[in-house]
Protein backbone atom coordinates (compact mmCIF):
# COMPACT_ATOMS: atom_id res chain seq x y z
CA UNK A 1 0.00 0.00 0.00
CA UNK A 2 1.19 3.43 -0.78
CA UNK A 3 0.27 6.85 0.71
CA UNK A 4 0.31 9.97 -1.50
CA UNK A 5 0.06 13.17 0.16
CA UNK A 6 -0.84 16.27 -2.49
CA UNK A 7 -0.50 19.76 -0.53
CA UNK A 8 -2.76 22.07 -2.21
CA UNK A 9 -6.40 21.72 -3.70
CA UNK A 10 -6.12 24.53 -6.68
CA UNK A 11 -5.80 23.55 -10.61
CA UNK A 12 -2.54 20.93 -10.10
CA UNK A 13 -3.07 19.71 -6.65
CA UNK A 14 -6.97 18.64 -7.79
CA UNK A 15 -5.53 17.34 -10.79
CA UNK A 16 -3.52 15.00 -9.31
CA UNK A 17 -5.39 14.07 -6.65
CA UNK A 18 -8.46 13.10 -8.98
CA UNK A 19 -6.02 11.18 -11.64
CA UNK A 20 -4.09 10.00 -8.91
CA UNK A 21 -7.73 8.25 -7.17
CA UNK A 22 -8.98 6.98 -10.85
CA UNK A 23 -6.06 5.12 -12.00
CA UNK A 24 -5.06 3.22 -8.42
CA UNK A 25 -6.90 1.12 -6.86
CA UNK A 26 -8.18 1.69 -3.53
CA UNK A 27 -5.21 -0.35 -1.56
CA UNK A 28 -3.26 2.96 -2.32
CA UNK A 29 -4.18 5.63 -0.09
CA UNK A 30 -4.57 9.17 -1.51
CA UNK A 31 -4.53 12.53 1.03
CA UNK A 32 -5.24 16.29 0.39
CA UNK A 33 -3.86 18.43 2.49
CA UNK A 34 -5.37 22.17 1.79
CA UNK A 35 -6.79 25.43 3.75
CA UNK A 36 -9.59 26.20 1.65
CA UNK A 37 -12.21 24.15 2.10
CA UNK A 38 -13.87 24.55 -1.82
CA UNK A 39 -12.25 24.25 -4.85
CA UNK A 40 -12.31 27.44 -7.12
CA UNK A 41 -11.98 28.01 -10.45
CA UNK A 42 -9.67 31.50 -10.67
CA UNK A 43 -9.98 32.34 -14.31
CA UNK A 44 -13.87 33.41 -13.24
CA UNK A 45 -13.46 35.56 -10.57
CA UNK A 46 -12.53 38.27 -13.67
CA UNK A 47 -16.47 38.00 -13.88
CA UNK A 48 -17.03 38.18 -10.18
CA UNK A 49 -14.83 41.26 -9.92
CA UNK A 50 -17.04 43.33 -12.35
CA UNK A 51 -20.38 41.43 -10.44
CA UNK A 52 -21.17 39.08 -13.69
CA UNK A 53 -20.90 36.01 -11.95
CA UNK A 54 -21.07 35.34 -7.62
CA UNK A 55 -18.67 33.78 -5.86
CA UNK A 56 -20.86 30.30 -5.40
CA UNK A 57 -21.13 30.50 -9.38
CA UNK A 58 -17.36 29.42 -9.30
CA UNK A 59 -16.61 27.10 -6.31
CA UNK A 60 -17.59 23.88 -4.54
CA UNK A 61 -17.17 22.42 -1.72
CA UNK A 62 -14.07 19.86 -1.79
CA UNK A 63 -14.99 17.30 1.26
CA UNK A 64 -18.13 15.82 0.15
CA UNK A 65 -16.59 15.45 -3.22
CA UNK A 66 -13.51 13.64 -1.69
CA UNK A 67 -15.77 11.64 0.45
CA UNK A 68 -17.34 10.33 -2.40
CA UNK A 69 -14.05 9.67 -4.31
CA UNK A 70 -12.57 7.99 -1.51
CA UNK A 71 -10.64 10.64 -1.11
CA UNK A 72 -9.00 11.81 2.19
CA UNK A 73 -8.80 15.60 2.85
CA UNK A 74 -7.37 17.37 5.57
CA UNK A 75 -8.42 21.24 5.98
CA UNK A 76 -4.90 22.12 7.40
CA UNK A 77 -1.78 24.20 5.43
CA UNK A 78 1.29 22.54 5.05
CA UNK A 79 3.96 24.03 8.04
CA UNK A 80 7.02 22.09 7.53
CA UNK A 81 9.13 19.45 5.35
CA UNK A 82 10.59 16.43 7.25
CA UNK A 83 11.44 14.28 4.14
CA UNK A 84 13.71 12.18 6.28
CA UNK A 85 10.88 12.15 9.13
CA UNK A 86 12.41 12.85 12.56
CA UNK A 87 14.29 11.19 15.28
CA UNK A 88 10.20 9.52 16.62
CA UNK A 89 8.93 9.22 12.78
CA UNK A 90 10.81 7.32 10.42
CA UNK A 91 8.25 7.86 7.38
CA UNK A 92 8.97 11.11 6.17
CA UNK A 93 6.38 13.98 6.92
CA UNK A 94 4.78 17.35 6.58
CA UNK A 95 3.92 18.83 9.44
CA UNK A 96 0.59 20.07 8.82
CA UNK A 97 -1.92 22.05 10.94
CA UNK A 98 -5.92 21.98 10.77
CA UNK A 99 -7.38 25.33 10.00
CA UNK A 100 -11.14 24.57 10.36
CA UNK A 101 -13.12 22.11 12.31
CA UNK A 102 -13.09 20.67 16.06
CA UNK A 103 -9.15 20.09 14.75
CA UNK A 104 -8.82 23.87 14.13
CA UNK A 105 -5.39 25.04 15.28
CA UNK A 106 -3.55 20.88 16.23
CA UNK A 107 -0.79 19.82 14.60
CA UNK A 108 -0.66 16.52 12.76
CA UNK A 109 2.47 14.90 11.24
CA UNK A 110 1.17 13.47 7.55
CA UNK A 111 3.47 10.47 6.62
CA UNK A 112 3.74 9.54 2.91
CA UNK A 113 5.61 7.93 0.44
CA UNK A 114 5.17 10.08 -2.32
CA UNK A 115 4.60 13.69 -1.63
CA UNK A 116 3.11 16.67 -4.39
CA UNK A 117 3.91 19.89 -3.76
CA UNK A 118 0.87 21.74 -5.26
CA UNK A 119 0.49 24.89 -3.37
CA UNK A 120 0.77 27.30 -5.81
CA UNK A 121 2.16 30.89 -5.13
CA UNK A 122 1.87 32.96 -1.75
CA UNK A 123 0.08 36.06 -2.93
CA UNK A 124 2.75 38.14 -1.73
CA UNK A 125 1.11 42.00 -0.91
CA UNK A 126 3.94 43.25 2.21
CA UNK A 127 6.17 43.57 -0.39
CA UNK A 128 4.64 46.12 -1.95
CA UNK A 129 4.08 49.06 0.69
CA UNK A 130 0.43 49.81 1.33
CA UNK A 131 -0.54 47.08 -0.62
CA UNK A 132 -3.49 45.13 0.76
CA UNK A 133 -6.80 43.62 -0.47
CA UNK A 134 -9.82 46.37 -0.08
CA UNK A 135 -7.06 49.22 1.46
CA UNK A 136 -6.19 52.09 0.00
CA UNK A 137 -9.18 51.51 -2.74
CA UNK A 138 -6.76 49.06 -3.89
CA UNK A 139 -7.96 45.46 -4.66
CA UNK A 140 -7.52 41.96 -5.85
CA UNK A 141 -8.79 39.69 -7.98
CA UNK A 142 -6.44 36.74 -6.98
CA UNK A 143 -9.20 34.94 -4.84
CA UNK A 144 -12.89 35.02 -4.97
CA UNK A 145 -13.06 36.87 -1.88
CA UNK A 146 -11.35 39.36 -2.96
CA UNK A 147 -13.11 39.37 -6.70
CA UNK A 148 -16.62 39.81 -4.39
CA UNK A 149 -14.55 42.79 -2.20
CA UNK A 150 -13.18 44.71 -5.59
CA UNK A 151 -16.63 44.22 -7.12
CA UNK A 152 -18.34 45.73 -4.10
CA UNK A 153 -15.95 48.78 -4.00
CA UNK A 154 -16.40 49.23 -8.33
CA UNK A 155 -20.27 49.16 -7.74
CA UNK A 156 -20.17 51.93 -5.04
CA UNK A 157 -17.93 53.87 -7.87
CA UNK A 158 -20.30 53.52 -11.12
CA UNK A 159 -22.94 54.45 -8.56
CA UNK A 160 -21.18 57.80 -7.62
CA UNK A 161 -20.49 57.97 -11.77
CA UNK A 162 -23.70 58.10 -12.07
CA UNK A 163 -24.38 60.78 -10.39
CA UNK A 164 -21.79 62.55 -12.16
CA UNK A 165 -18.47 62.14 -10.52
CA UNK A 166 -15.30 61.85 -12.60
CA UNK A 167 -13.24 59.27 -11.78
CA UNK A 168 -9.56 57.40 -12.77
CA UNK A 169 -9.21 53.45 -12.83
CA UNK A 170 -5.71 52.08 -12.35
CA UNK A 171 -5.53 48.55 -13.43
CA UNK A 172 -2.52 46.73 -14.06
CA UNK A 173 0.69 45.49 -11.39
CA UNK A 174 1.47 46.22 -8.31
CA UNK A 175 5.03 44.97 -7.93
CA UNK A 176 8.12 45.61 -10.54
CA UNK A 177 8.10 41.64 -10.40
CA UNK A 178 4.56 40.65 -10.20
CA UNK A 179 3.36 37.99 -13.33
CA UNK A 180 -0.21 37.60 -14.00
CA UNK A 181 -0.43 40.19 -16.33
CA UNK A 182 -3.00 38.67 -18.24
CA UNK A 183 -5.51 38.37 -15.68
CA UNK A 184 -5.16 42.40 -15.00
CA UNK A 185 -5.67 42.35 -18.52
CA UNK A 186 -8.88 41.01 -18.85
CA UNK A 187 -10.15 42.38 -15.70
CA UNK A 188 -9.28 45.97 -17.16
CA UNK A 189 -11.19 45.26 -20.45
CA UNK A 190 -14.08 43.92 -18.45
CA UNK A 191 -14.20 47.12 -16.38
CA UNK A 192 -14.30 49.03 -19.07
CA UNK A 193 -17.53 47.11 -20.66
CA UNK A 194 -18.80 46.96 -17.78
CA UNK A 195 -18.87 51.08 -17.80
CA UNK A 196 -19.93 50.89 -20.89
CA UNK A 197 -22.99 48.65 -20.11
CA UNK A 198 -23.76 50.95 -17.31
CA UNK A 199 -23.52 53.94 -19.42
CA UNK A 200 -20.90 55.92 -17.79
CA UNK A 201 -17.88 55.44 -20.02
CA UNK A 202 -16.94 58.84 -20.07
CA UNK A 203 -17.02 59.51 -16.45
CA UNK A 204 -13.92 57.54 -16.20
CA UNK A 205 -10.15 57.23 -17.32
CA UNK A 206 -9.02 53.99 -17.53
CA UNK A 207 -5.23 53.32 -17.16
CA UNK A 208 -3.34 50.33 -17.16
CA UNK A 209 0.38 50.31 -14.98
CA UNK A 210 2.27 47.53 -15.72
CA UNK A 211 6.20 46.34 -15.13
CA UNK A 212 5.91 44.95 -18.96
CA UNK A 213 8.58 46.74 -21.18
CA UNK A 214 5.94 46.40 -24.24
CA UNK A 215 2.53 46.04 -24.29
CA UNK A 216 1.51 42.24 -24.27
CA UNK A 217 4.77 40.78 -23.10
CA UNK A 218 2.68 38.94 -20.21
CA UNK A 219 6.07 37.75 -18.95
CA UNK A 220 6.58 35.61 -21.78
CA UNK A 221 8.13 37.98 -23.73
CA UNK A 222 5.57 39.22 -26.23
CA UNK A 223 4.48 36.75 -28.89
CA UNK A 224 4.83 37.03 -32.76
CA UNK A 225 1.50 35.30 -34.13
CA UNK A 226 -0.83 34.80 -37.00
CA UNK A 227 -3.44 37.37 -36.89
CA UNK A 228 -6.36 36.42 -39.88
CA UNK A 229 -4.21 36.39 -42.27
CA UNK A 230 -1.65 38.72 -40.92
CA UNK A 231 1.23 38.06 -38.46
CA UNK A 232 1.32 40.32 -35.68
CA UNK A 233 3.30 40.94 -32.23
CA UNK A 234 1.35 40.48 -29.89
CA UNK A 235 2.38 44.15 -28.43
CA UNK A 236 0.42 45.49 -31.72
CA UNK A 237 -2.48 43.47 -30.81
CA UNK A 238 -2.83 44.81 -27.18
CA UNK A 239 -2.25 48.68 -28.62
CA UNK A 240 -4.89 48.19 -31.32
CA UNK A 241 -7.29 46.66 -28.23
CA UNK A 242 -6.57 49.33 -25.65
CA UNK A 243 -6.88 52.29 -28.56
CA UNK A 244 -10.01 51.10 -29.38
CA UNK A 245 -11.54 50.70 -25.53
CA UNK A 246 -9.70 54.45 -24.99
CA UNK A 247 -7.12 52.78 -22.51
CA UNK A 248 -4.11 54.81 -21.35
CA UNK A 249 -0.87 53.11 -20.59
CA UNK A 250 1.45 53.36 -18.38
CA UNK A 251 4.69 50.59 -19.04
CA UNK A 252 7.89 49.53 -17.30
CA UNK A 253 6.06 50.64 -14.16
CA UNK A 254 7.73 49.12 -10.90
CA UNK A 255 5.22 50.17 -8.62
CA UNK A 256 7.09 49.93 -4.75
CA UNK A 257 4.25 52.09 -2.56
CA UNK A 258 0.46 52.39 -2.43
CA UNK A 259 -1.39 54.88 -0.29
CA UNK A 260 -5.20 55.69 -0.56
CA UNK A 261 -5.43 56.69 -3.93
CA UNK A 262 -2.14 56.73 -5.17
CA UNK A 263 0.39 54.27 -6.39
CA UNK A 264 3.85 55.48 -6.10
CA UNK A 265 6.23 53.79 -9.10
CA UNK A 266 9.70 53.93 -10.43
CA UNK A 267 10.28 53.92 -13.78
CA UNK A 268 12.93 51.97 -15.56
CA UNK A 269 14.43 55.78 -16.16
CA UNK A 270 15.17 55.88 -13.02
CA UNK A 271 12.48 58.33 -12.43
CA UNK A 272 10.08 57.94 -8.92
CA UNK A 273 6.62 59.30 -10.49
CA UNK A 274 2.79 58.52 -9.10
CA UNK A 275 -1.12 58.03 -10.50
CA UNK A 276 -3.89 58.91 -8.56
CA UNK A 277 -6.84 56.95 -8.86
CA UNK A 278 -10.04 56.15 -7.44
CA UNK A 279 -10.54 52.34 -7.55
CA UNK A 280 -7.06 50.31 -8.42
CA UNK A 281 -7.02 46.62 -8.96
CA UNK A 282 -3.08 45.59 -8.73
CA UNK A 283 -1.88 42.44 -8.87
CA UNK A 284 0.86 41.37 -6.13
CA UNK A 285 3.71 40.18 -6.50
CA UNK A 286 3.65 35.93 -6.07
CA UNK A 287 6.50 34.33 -3.94
CA UNK A 288 6.61 30.84 -2.31
CA UNK A 289 5.40 30.39 0.87
CA UNK A 290 8.09 30.22 3.05
CA UNK A 291 8.26 26.63 4.05
CA UNK A 292 11.32 25.34 6.46
CA UNK A 293 12.23 21.54 5.51
CA UNK A 294 14.62 19.73 8.08
CA UNK A 295 16.71 16.12 8.08
CA UNK A 296 16.01 13.19 10.34
CA UNK A 297 18.37 14.99 12.75
CA UNK A 298 16.44 18.42 12.63
CA UNK A 299 18.83 20.05 10.62
CA UNK A 300 17.87 22.63 8.37
CA UNK A 301 17.53 21.73 4.89
CA UNK A 302 15.34 24.01 3.58
CA UNK A 303 17.95 25.19 0.50
CA UNK A 304 17.68 21.47 -0.75
CA UNK A 305 13.89 22.03 -0.65
CA UNK A 306 13.40 25.57 -1.79
CA UNK A 307 14.48 28.54 -3.67
CA UNK A 308 11.71 30.77 -3.20
CA UNK A 309 9.39 27.82 -4.67
CA UNK A 310 10.39 24.48 -4.63
CA UNK A 311 13.93 22.84 -6.46
CA UNK A 312 13.11 20.70 -8.98
CA UNK A 313 14.53 19.24 -12.61
CA UNK A 314 15.34 22.45 -13.60
CA UNK A 315 18.68 24.01 -14.66
CA UNK A 316 18.98 27.20 -12.07
CA UNK A 317 22.86 27.94 -12.94
CA UNK A 318 22.41 31.79 -13.04
CA UNK A 319 23.16 33.04 -17.05
CA UNK A 320 22.43 35.89 -19.23
CA UNK A 321 19.03 35.96 -20.83
CA UNK A 322 21.13 35.48 -24.37
CA UNK A 323 22.19 32.08 -23.03
CA UNK A 324 18.85 30.80 -21.89
CA UNK A 325 17.44 28.32 -23.32
CA UNK A 326 14.25 25.52 -22.72
CA UNK A 327 16.76 22.81 -21.83
CA UNK A 328 17.00 25.14 -18.38
CA UNK A 329 12.95 24.15 -17.92
CA UNK A 330 12.13 21.01 -15.60
CA UNK A 331 10.67 18.31 -17.35
CA UNK A 332 9.27 16.01 -14.52
CA UNK A 333 9.16 18.48 -11.68
CA UNK A 334 10.62 15.84 -9.36
CA UNK A 335 13.18 17.48 -6.80
CA UNK A 336 16.75 16.53 -7.09
CA UNK A 337 17.30 15.39 -3.60
CA UNK A 338 14.15 13.68 -2.95
CA UNK A 339 13.01 11.51 -5.68
CA UNK A 340 9.55 11.10 -3.76
CA UNK A 341 8.60 14.85 -3.93
CA UNK A 342 7.83 16.57 -7.01
CA UNK A 343 5.95 20.36 -7.37
CA UNK A 344 3.47 20.70 -10.62
CA UNK A 345 1.79 24.05 -11.37
CA UNK A 346 2.83 27.62 -9.85
CA UNK A 347 4.81 25.86 -6.93
CA UNK A 348 8.04 25.22 -9.17
CA UNK A 349 11.01 27.60 -8.90
CA UNK A 350 10.88 28.41 -12.21
CA UNK A 351 14.79 28.62 -13.69
CA UNK A 352 14.60 32.22 -14.44
CA UNK A 353 11.93 34.22 -16.22
CA UNK A 354 10.94 34.26 -19.97
CA UNK A 355 10.97 37.80 -20.72
CA UNK A 356 14.24 39.82 -21.36
CA UNK A 357 15.14 41.02 -17.57
CA UNK A 358 15.66 44.77 -17.14
CA UNK A 359 16.51 47.06 -14.76
CA UNK A 360 16.04 50.64 -13.98
CA UNK A 361 18.64 53.19 -13.56
CA UNK A 362 18.71 52.82 -9.68
CA UNK A 363 19.30 49.24 -10.07
CA UNK A 364 16.08 48.08 -9.49
CA UNK A 365 14.73 44.93 -11.25
CA UNK A 366 11.34 45.79 -13.37
CA UNK A 367 10.52 42.55 -15.35
CA UNK A 368 7.39 40.46 -15.32
CA UNK A 369 8.02 36.97 -13.43
CA UNK A 370 7.29 34.17 -15.51
CA UNK A 371 3.73 33.13 -15.51
CA UNK A 372 2.35 29.43 -15.47
CA UNK A 373 -1.14 29.35 -16.22
CA UNK A 374 -4.10 26.96 -15.70
CA UNK A 375 -3.38 24.56 -18.58
CA UNK A 376 0.47 23.90 -18.06
CA UNK A 377 -0.42 23.67 -13.87
CA UNK A 378 -2.81 21.03 -14.67
CA UNK A 379 -0.68 19.32 -17.18
CA UNK A 380 2.23 19.11 -15.32
CA UNK A 381 -0.04 17.73 -12.02
CA UNK A 382 -1.22 14.68 -14.37
CA UNK A 383 2.20 14.00 -15.71
CA UNK A 384 3.50 13.98 -12.06
CA UNK A 385 0.79 11.99 -11.36
CA UNK A 386 1.38 9.28 -13.97
CA UNK A 387 5.42 9.14 -13.34
CA UNK A 388 4.33 7.96 -9.74
CA UNK A 389 1.53 5.64 -10.90
CA UNK A 390 4.95 4.58 -13.18
CA UNK A 391 6.75 4.55 -9.61
CA UNK A 392 4.31 2.42 -7.45
CA UNK A 393 3.87 0.00 -9.88
CA UNK A 394 7.79 -0.20 -11.29
CA UNK A 395 10.32 0.88 -8.57
CA UNK A 396 12.30 1.22 -12.05
CA UNK A 397 10.49 3.08 -13.30
CA UNK A 398 12.08 6.02 -15.53
CA UNK A 399 9.75 8.71 -15.18
CA UNK A 400 8.85 9.03 -18.49
CA UNK A 401 6.66 10.79 -18.61
CA UNK A 402 7.33 14.57 -19.46
CA UNK A 403 5.90 18.37 -20.20
CA UNK A 404 8.34 20.74 -19.92
CA UNK A 405 7.17 24.62 -21.04
CA UNK A 406 9.48 24.46 -23.96
CA UNK A 407 7.86 21.28 -25.78
CA UNK A 408 4.17 22.54 -24.39
CA UNK A 409 1.16 24.55 -26.06
CA UNK A 410 -0.87 26.79 -24.17
CA UNK A 411 -4.28 28.40 -24.86
CA UNK A 412 -5.10 31.60 -23.31
CA UNK A 413 -8.66 32.86 -23.81
CA UNK A 414 -8.56 36.40 -22.13
CA UNK A 415 -12.11 37.49 -21.12
CA UNK A 416 -12.23 41.44 -22.77
CA UNK A 417 -16.21 41.53 -21.78
CA UNK A 418 -19.07 39.55 -20.47
CA UNK A 419 -22.31 38.80 -22.28
CA UNK A 420 -24.14 36.16 -24.88
CA UNK A 421 -24.54 38.85 -27.91
CA UNK A 422 -22.05 41.76 -26.35
CA UNK A 423 -19.15 39.87 -24.76
CA UNK A 424 -15.54 39.65 -26.29
CA UNK A 425 -12.95 37.26 -25.62
CA UNK A 426 -8.94 37.67 -27.30
CA UNK A 427 -8.40 34.06 -28.08
CA UNK A 428 -4.38 33.20 -28.44
CA UNK A 429 -2.34 30.20 -27.83
CA UNK A 430 1.02 29.94 -27.66
CA UNK A 431 3.31 27.21 -28.96
CA UNK A 432 6.03 26.71 -26.89
CA UNK A 433 5.28 28.38 -23.70
CA UNK A 434 9.08 29.18 -23.62
CA UNK A 435 10.51 30.70 -26.73
CA UNK A 436 12.38 28.37 -28.16
CA UNK A 437 14.94 30.37 -30.18
CA UNK A 438 16.49 27.35 -31.80
CA UNK A 439 13.92 25.68 -33.13
CA UNK A 440 12.07 28.98 -34.34
CA UNK A 441 15.09 31.39 -34.64
CA UNK A 442 12.94 34.27 -37.00
CA UNK A 443 9.58 34.03 -35.21
CA UNK A 444 10.56 34.96 -31.58
CA UNK A 445 11.18 31.31 -30.19
CA UNK A 446 7.50 30.01 -31.29
CA UNK A 447 5.82 28.49 -34.14
CA UNK A 448 3.65 30.60 -36.32
CA UNK A 449 0.16 29.07 -36.80
CA UNK A 450 -0.21 27.45 -33.71
CA UNK A 451 0.70 30.99 -31.97
CA UNK A 452 -2.31 33.03 -32.67
CA UNK A 453 -4.96 35.33 -31.42
CA UNK A 454 -8.21 36.21 -32.43
CA UNK A 455 -10.96 38.66 -31.32
CA UNK A 456 -14.75 38.40 -31.13
CA UNK A 457 -17.88 37.22 -29.19
CA UNK A 458 -16.72 33.48 -30.03
CA UNK A 459 -13.97 33.88 -27.26
CA UNK A 460 -16.67 34.82 -24.35
CA UNK A 461 -18.60 31.90 -25.48
CA UNK A 462 -15.06 29.95 -25.67
CA UNK A 463 -14.81 30.87 -22.51
CA UNK A 464 -17.94 30.55 -20.63
CA UNK A 465 -17.66 26.96 -22.28
CA UNK A 466 -14.36 26.19 -20.59
CA UNK A 467 -16.00 27.89 -16.77
CA UNK A 468 -18.66 25.09 -17.06
CA UNK A 469 -16.04 22.10 -18.39
CA UNK A 470 -13.57 22.83 -16.17
CA UNK A 471 -16.28 23.00 -13.39
CA UNK A 472 -17.86 19.53 -14.14
CA UNK A 473 -14.41 17.84 -14.86
CA UNK A 474 -13.42 19.14 -11.60
CA UNK A 475 -16.47 17.68 -9.66
CA UNK A 476 -15.41 14.70 -11.58
CA UNK A 477 -18.81 13.97 -12.77
CA UNK A 478 -19.04 11.41 -15.45
CA UNK A 479 -16.20 10.52 -17.81
CA UNK A 480 -14.25 13.73 -16.50
CA UNK A 481 -11.32 12.69 -17.41
CA UNK A 482 -11.87 13.05 -21.35
CA UNK A 483 -11.62 16.87 -20.66
CA UNK A 484 -8.13 17.48 -21.36
CA UNK A 485 -6.46 19.61 -18.96
CA UNK B 1 1.18 54.16 -35.87
CA UNK B 2 -1.15 52.00 -34.14
CA UNK B 3 -3.26 49.60 -36.01
CA UNK B 4 -7.37 50.22 -35.58
CA UNK B 5 -10.10 47.80 -35.75
CA UNK B 6 -12.23 48.80 -38.63
CA UNK B 7 -16.24 48.56 -38.71
CA UNK B 8 -15.72 45.64 -40.97
CA UNK B 9 -13.67 44.00 -38.80
CA UNK B 10 -15.83 45.09 -35.29
CA UNK B 11 -18.88 43.59 -37.44
CA UNK B 12 -16.97 40.39 -37.99
CA UNK B 13 -15.76 39.80 -34.52
CA UNK B 14 -19.35 40.84 -32.90
CA UNK B 15 -21.77 39.04 -35.83
CA UNK B 16 -23.51 35.95 -33.69
CA UNK B 17 -23.65 33.87 -36.91
CA UNK B 18 -19.80 34.49 -38.21
CA UNK B 19 -19.10 33.66 -34.52
CA UNK B 20 -20.58 30.88 -34.07
CA UNK B 21 -18.20 29.04 -36.88
CA UNK B 22 -15.61 30.73 -35.21
CA UNK B 23 -16.73 29.01 -31.98
CA UNK B 24 -16.64 25.51 -33.36
CA UNK B 25 -13.11 26.44 -35.37
CA UNK B 26 -11.75 27.83 -31.97
CA UNK B 27 -12.73 24.88 -30.10
CA UNK B 28 -11.36 22.34 -32.53
CA UNK B 29 -7.86 25.10 -33.06
CA UNK B 30 -7.24 24.97 -29.37
CA UNK B 31 -8.09 21.30 -28.69
CA UNK B 32 -5.53 20.19 -31.38
CA UNK B 33 -3.02 22.67 -29.53
CA UNK B 34 -3.48 20.53 -26.33
CA UNK B 35 -3.88 17.21 -27.97
CA UNK B 36 -0.62 17.84 -29.53
CA UNK B 37 0.89 16.99 -26.98
CA UNK B 38 3.59 17.89 -24.90
CA UNK B 39 7.20 16.23 -24.14
CA UNK B 40 10.74 17.02 -22.64
CA UNK B 41 13.11 19.06 -24.12
CA UNK B 42 16.90 17.48 -23.05
CA UNK B 43 16.78 14.12 -25.14
CA UNK B 44 14.98 16.03 -28.01
C1 LIG C 1 -7.52 36.33 -11.49
C2 LIG C 1 -6.81 35.23 -12.20
C3 LIG C 1 -7.24 34.84 -13.46
C4 LIG C 1 -6.60 33.82 -14.13
N1 LIG C 1 -7.05 33.46 -15.36
C5 LIG C 1 -6.48 32.45 -16.00
C6 LIG C 1 -6.96 32.03 -17.28
O1 LIG C 1 -7.88 32.61 -17.83
N2 LIG C 1 -6.37 30.97 -17.86
C7 LIG C 1 -5.34 30.30 -17.27
O2 LIG C 1 -4.86 29.35 -17.84
N3 LIG C 1 -4.85 30.66 -16.07
C8 LIG C 1 -5.40 31.72 -15.43
N4 LIG C 1 -4.91 32.11 -14.22
C9 LIG C 1 -3.79 31.37 -13.64
C10 LIG C 1 -4.27 30.11 -12.94
O3 LIG C 1 -5.28 30.43 -12.02
C11 LIG C 1 -3.09 29.45 -12.24
O4 LIG C 1 -2.19 29.06 -13.23
C12 LIG C 1 -3.46 28.22 -11.46
O5 LIG C 1 -4.43 28.52 -10.50
C13 LIG C 1 -2.24 27.60 -10.81
O6 LIG C 1 -2.61 26.42 -10.19
P1 LIG C 1 -1.86 25.87 -8.89
O7 LIG C 1 -2.63 24.67 -8.49
O8 LIG C 1 -0.42 25.75 -9.16
O9 LIG C 1 -2.03 27.01 -7.80
P2 LIG C 1 -3.39 27.48 -7.08
O10 LIG C 1 -4.54 27.35 -8.00
O11 LIG C 1 -3.08 28.81 -6.50
O12 LIG C 1 -3.58 26.43 -5.89
C14 LIG C 1 -2.78 26.40 -4.76
C15 LIG C 1 -3.46 25.56 -3.70
O13 LIG C 1 -2.58 25.40 -2.60
C16 LIG C 1 -3.28 25.65 -1.40
N5 LIG C 1 -2.31 26.06 -0.39
C17 LIG C 1 -1.79 27.27 -0.16
N6 LIG C 1 -0.96 27.23 0.91
C18 LIG C 1 -0.95 25.95 1.34
C19 LIG C 1 -0.29 25.28 2.42
N7 LIG C 1 0.53 25.91 3.27
N8 LIG C 1 -0.52 23.95 2.57
C20 LIG C 1 -1.35 23.27 1.74
N9 LIG C 1 -2.00 23.87 0.72
C21 LIG C 1 -1.80 25.19 0.53
C22 LIG C 1 -4.29 26.74 -1.80
O14 LIG C 1 -5.35 26.80 -0.86
C23 LIG C 1 -4.73 26.21 -3.15
O15 LIG C 1 -5.72 25.22 -2.99
C24 LIG C 1 -5.50 33.16 -13.53
C25 LIG C 1 -5.05 33.56 -12.27
C26 LIG C 1 -5.68 34.60 -11.62
C27 LIG C 1 -5.18 35.03 -10.26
Amino acid sequence: MTKIVVLGAGIAGHVAASHLRRKLSREHEVVVVSPNGNYQWIPSNIWVGIGRMKPRDILFPLAPLYAKKHIDFKQAKAVSFHPEGDSQEIKPYILAEYVAGNENGTQEKVTYDYLINATGPKLNFEATEGLSPGKNKAHSVCTYTHAQEAWIALEGLIKQMKEGKKTRILIGTGHAKSTCQGAAFEYILNVEQELRRHKVRDMAEITWISNEYHLGDFGMDGMLLSYGSDIMKSKEMVEMIFEDRGIRWILGAGVHKVEDGVAHYETLDGEYKQESYDFAMLIPSFSGHGFKAYDKNGGDITDKLFKGFMIVDADYSPKPYEEWTVQDWPETYQNPSYANIFAPGIAFAPPHGISKPRKSKNGTDITPAPPRTGMPSGITAKLVADNIIGMIKNPNHDLHHKGSMGNMGAACIASAGFGMTKGSGISITTYPIVPDFKKYPDTHGRKLGKTFGTIGLAGHWLKLALHHAFLYKAKMKPFWWLIPE
Amino acid sequence: MTRRISKFKRFVMMNPIIQFFKFIYLSIKVLVIVAGGHGGTRNA
